[in-house]
């Protein structure tokens, strides 16, 4: 029962992160030069830099979340938004250290603005999830 | 165990190019136009043309930059910021350290801007506002003059003015 309740739950943190990354992914993908204005806003990569990482994170967040959504290479997956959100995080920290002022970007690109603090207790829910996928699939693994 | 971490590792990677293949692919126009700070090929009519964001032809747009970052990077001497608003708008009151370069006039004064200004200089563009596109229109013909780092400050003068920063000219 244990087991098969966890089975069920581990489906749905798959699919609930899965459908996140997808939905984040696509609409970066929509409006790549406003992704790289929120990016800009960070001050941590040269102006190309920006450009280039609003060009292709988001196809690895979108693709993660295919990934994760239909269940193939889902460990694969989860590790890649353990490590993109532990970026996340450190570039909000730095955000948050530095006195910015910014939106995170993390979404709706020049939507309502979201609070670095706000954006780093998503990013904290969402590494739980992934890293909570991250070790079920260890377990199972022989 | 190793060989199960290897395997993820290599599919970790394997996931990553093709994403970053992906997204090279799809954006290479956008990319090309921002290593290169050119206007996009077939861009040859009036900057004044409208523009949208979801168009088939992506575009090299100037950044838009926050109030702190704009106070930064004037207090580190980093940036020129340009005022975008026409001379009685700049008298009246306009960000301390700002140059003025009218939108109506930057035809006739880019070359001399270009001379004060080489090309390397990161410029940050103003005028009234979220309303105001003056600054967006002139980011676009500095980027079309050789300017490849341009940014547009979007909130402003007003933005400027009721953060209590200095300000040039004017009544207080």
């Amino acid at each position: 029962m244990t087991t098969t309740a966890g089975k069920y739950l581990s489906t749905i943190v798959r699919i609930v992160l899965g459908l996140v990354f997808l939905y984040a992914g696509v609409l970066k993908i929509i409006d790549p030069t406003a992704f790289a204005g929120n990016i800009a806003a960070y001050r941590i990569l040269p102006y190309f830099g920006n450009y280039l990482v609003a060009a292709t994170l988001p196809w690895l967040e979108a693709i993660c979340g295919l990934l994760l959504i239909f269940g193939w290479r889902a460990r694969s997956a989860a590790a890649i938004i353990c490590i993109l959100n532990g970026v996340f995080m450190i570039a909000l920290a730095s955000a948050v250290l530095r006195g910015l002022d910014i939106d995170c970007g993390c979404f709706q690109q020049g939507g309502d603005k979201t609070s670095a603090w706000s954006a780093l207790g998503r990013d904290v829910v969402l590494l739980a999830m992934a890293l909570s996928l991250l070790g079920r699939g260890r377990r199972r693994s022989p | 165990m190793h060989q199960g971490i290897t395997r993820l590792l290599r599919e970790m990677a394997g996931i990553c190019l093709v994403a970053i293949a992906i997204g090279l692919a799809w954006n290479h126009q956008l990319l090309h136009n921002a290593r290169t700070g050119n206007a996009p090929p077939g861009s040859t009519a009036p900057a004044s043309a409208p523009r949208g964001q979801s168009g088939q032809e992506q575009q090299v747009v100037p950044l838009p930059l926050g109030l702190m970052q704009v106070k930064e990077f004037l207090d580190r001497k980093e940036a020129v910021i340009v005022d975008a608003r026409d001379k009685a708008a700049f008298a009246a009151g306009h960000i301390t350290g700002a140059v003025s370069l009218p939108l109506g006039e930057a035809a006739g004064r880019l070359a001399d801007f270009a001379k004060r200004y080489p090309s390397t200089t990161l410029l940050v563009v103003y005028c009234n506002g979220y309303d105001c596109h003056d600054s967006h229109n002139l980011a676009n013909k500095l980027i079309a003059a050789g300017y490849p780092t341009v940014f547009v400050f979007e909130g402003g003068f007003p933005e400027w003015q009721s953060a209590g920063y200095p300000v040039t000219g004017g009544t207080p």
